[in-house]
């Protein structure tokens, strides 16, 4: 046995290793999600992150530009404004023509050195280099062609890079004249914002790497309770139902986990209780009248006897019998009305008229104990109803109420309510039925004497007949009980 | 030998008393738990075959109490219960053996022997010097000569031979094979005790019962 169940235990291990070869356990699950949505959001802040500082580096360039070439075009004089004489620069010193030497080899060693200036070129409409500062030493700044706007962009003089302005010049016709070209070089910021760059992007697969690691420890720490609580339930088996998941400390939702598993245990622990309770009933039920038959045949052909004797048993015997298919016709009648979805044929009849009828039969019934059953009610009343099983059930009602009542009392049945909501109360005067037993009583082979001696007749499967016939018409059975003074059966009727 | 039925299904009840009366038993009634454990231990019975379902005291509880108060009687469980965990449970509380309804009369009488069997390991055959006893068949045996004995007879010799050597008192002798509607009249011991002596001295075993004044009979081996 021990054996046995070690080795369903390794199975079950050997199971679950399988599985977790072909899918992520939950731990990683966790991290992995956790990691792909915090990577979205982390490139995200990223590139926002380094296009701001670009564009915040380029427009102080661009603003820069701006200035300066507000500033060359405002010197201009008024009056004089013509494309050859313009002037490039707002101070006399810097502005050039293009074949001055000295001050070219002046500028060259300036273009090296300086990285705050300004380099400045003037083109004709048609593209062509009208002047240039003498700092861009034999570089030239390049023209975009047809843009008729100002605009700014990155661009290269000579091996420099530089953050460039392109304006178009108005002449005094109104067409455009040639354009004037701004750049500042942006050694400087290149440089920073690629190192940004190769700082973001060496720190982005580290820092989603590290976060998988760690978001993959804090779910494995958060989810061994869960653990726990598989381990404990895994110990549960039908052995051992009664065993309960101990409750983690914390009020959270592992602890509702562990509560409502127990729950369910409850339930299992309840059903398996009842299955093996109606096996063991069953059993009783079937049996003792079967022990009772083979005993006395066969006791009685163990000797010679009597005619008289052989009569008596035989008699006894064929009681024995009916009792047994009592007994299975019931069983049976259950079954098939458990089983095959059986319906009520429901017709309209005079309840009142039914109800008398039963009492009637009662009252006929060969060896009864002599107790009256009154009736209390309207001369007729009509319901919707099925006649067979609406006979079935007075019956069952009233033969319990027989039963279990003292020989000097009554048995009263109470027809009462409008056709709306019809109460039908059967009340007896008998043993009644302990209040912690009341709620088993429409179980099959439920009954309130444990000993479930045959003395009164039953077999505890009555009122589950009765409960299940009056379930199939839609009417509602309830039992009040005070144990010792009587027990009350109510039919309500549905309203037609 | 005295035996105990506590059984609350009349038809049971009925065929075991008349099965065992038939094999020379004296068979007591009880229906119910209480008055069958009240039973149990006011008389001394060879023998308890108790029904688990019965009502007011379940079985095992008059099992339980019996073995409380000291009485190592054996008892056979009777009952349509038959998972292992009952079964298992029954024999722990106390039970001897155990045997599932519906059973066949001649498996309980089986174990009725097997039971009884426990203080004789010689086995069913009881002897006391030429004299030889078969509860199982009744028949007795002087040598080989058979003797023809009525059923108490034969249960009262039975009686004094498992209990040889020893004296057994007119009480006891009442006890263990009359049943209790007997009115304890012993005198109606000496009567049987005659009977016994005139058909045992009639076959060659004279004088084996002898008596004990005033207090009962005794059967030696010698």
């Amino acid at each position: 046995m021990p054996g046995m169940k070690k080795n369903t235990g390794s199975d079950r291990e050997h199971a679950g290793s399988v599985r977790e070869k072909f899918s992520l356990s939950l731990r990683s699950r966790i991290a992995f999600y956790y990691t792909i949505a915090t990577a979205v959001l982390l490139a995200l802040v990223f590139t926002l992150v380094f296009f701001t500082v670009e564009r915040v580096v380029y427009s102080h360039f661009d603003d820069e530009l701006d200035r300066e070439v507000s500033e060359i075009i405002g010197a201009q004089k008024p009056g004089t404004f013509d494309i050859r004489h313009f002037a490039l620069s707002d101070d006399d010193h810097r502005g050039d023509h293009e074949n001055d030497h000295e001050n070219r080899k002046r500028h060259k060693t300036e273009v090296e050195n300086d990285d705050d200036e300004e380099f400045l070129q003037l083109v004709g409409s048609e593209g062509k280099i009208i002047a240039r500062s003498a700092n861009l030493a034999g570089n030239t700044l390049t023209f975009q062609s047809g843009r008729q706007d100002k605009s700014y962009r990155l661009a290269a003089a000579g091996r420099l890079a530089v953050r460039q302005l392109q304006v178009p010049l108005t002449g005094t016709d109104g067409r455009i004249a040639g354009y004037l070209l701004a750049a500042v070089p942006v050694r400087d910021a290149v440089t920073i914002l690629g190192d940004l760059k190769q700082v973001l992007l060496v720190s982005y697969p580290a820092i989603i790497l590290t976060l998988f690691i760690l978001t993959r420890l804090i779910a494995g720490r958060s989810i061994r309770p869960v653990e726990e609580v598989i381990a404990a339930a895994e110990k549960i088996t039908r052995e051992n139902l009664d065993s309960r998941i101990p409750l983690p400390r914390n009020h959270d939702e592992l602890r509702r986990l562990a509560l409502t598993i127990n729950s369910l245990l409850e339930r299992l622990q309840d059903a398996f209780q009842r299955e093996k309770q109606f096996t063991s009933d069953a059993s009783h039920e079937l049996k003792t009248p079967i022990a009772s038959l083979k005993g006395t045949l066969e006791v009685l052909v163990r000797k010679p006897r009597e005619r008289e004797h052989y009569e008596e048993r035989i008699l006894f015997c064929l009681k024995e019998l009916d009792r047994m298919t009592r007994l299975i016709d019931q069983l049976l009648m259950l079954a098939r009305y458990e089983s095959s979805g059986m319906t009520a044929r429901m017709e309209p009849l005079d309840l009142s008229l039914h109800i008398r009828e039963a009492i009637g039969r009662m009252h006929s019934g060969a060896g009864r104990k002599n107790i009256p059953i009154s009736f209390d009610g309207p001369q007729s009343c009509m319901v919707s109803a099925d006649p067979a099983m609406l006979d079935m059930i007075f019956e069952n009602i009233l033969s319990n109420a027989l039963k279990y009542s003292p020989p000097d009392s009554t048995v009263t049945v109470i027809l009462s309510g409008s056709s709306g909501s019809l109460l039908c109360t059967f009340a007896d005067n008998g043993i009644g039925i302990p209040d912690e037993k009341l709620s088993r009583i429409f179980e099959r082979f439920y009954r309130v004497d444990e000993s479930r001696s045959s003395g009164t007749g039953g077999s505890g499967l009555g009122l589950a007949i009765v409960k299940k016939l009056a379930d199939l018409q839609h009417i509602t059975v309830s039992v009040k009980s005070r144990r010792d003074s009587g027990t009350t059966v109510e039919l309500r009727f549905p309203g037609t | 030998m005295r035996i105990l039925v506590v059984e609350d299904e009349p038809g049971i009840a009925r065929f075991l008393r008349e099965g065992l009366e038939e094999e020379y038993f004296a068979v007591d009634l009880a229906f119910d738990g209480k008055s069958g454990l009240d039973m149990a231990l006011l008389n001394e019975y060879d023998l308890l075959i108790v029904d688990w379902m019965i009502p007011g005291i379940s079985g095992i509880e008059v099992c339980r109490q019996v073995r409380k108060a000291g009485i190592d009687v054996p008892l056979i469980f009777l009952t349509a219960k038959d998972a292992l965990e009952d079964i298992v449970f029954g024999l722990d509380a106390g039970a001897s053996d155990y045997i599932r309804k519906p059973f066949a009369f001649e498996e309980l009488l089986a174990r009725i022997r097997v039971q009884l069997r426990r203080n004789n390991p010689a086995g069913d055959q009881l002897t006391a010097g030429r004299l030889s006893v078969n509860p199982a068949t009744h028949q007795v045996f002087c040598g080989t000569g058979e003797i023809m004995l009525t059923p108490k007879e034969f249960s009262l010799l039975e009686y004094l031979v498992r209990n040889k050597e020893k004296v057994c008192t007119r009480s006891r002798i009442i006890e263990h094979v009359w049943d209790m509607h007997f009115d304890s009249d012993t005198s109606v011991i000496d009567v049987y005790i005659n009977f016994l002596r005139k058909k045992l001295d009639h076959a060659g075993c004279g004088n084996i019962i002898q008596t004990i004044r005033g207090v009962g009979y005794i059967i030696r081996e010698s």
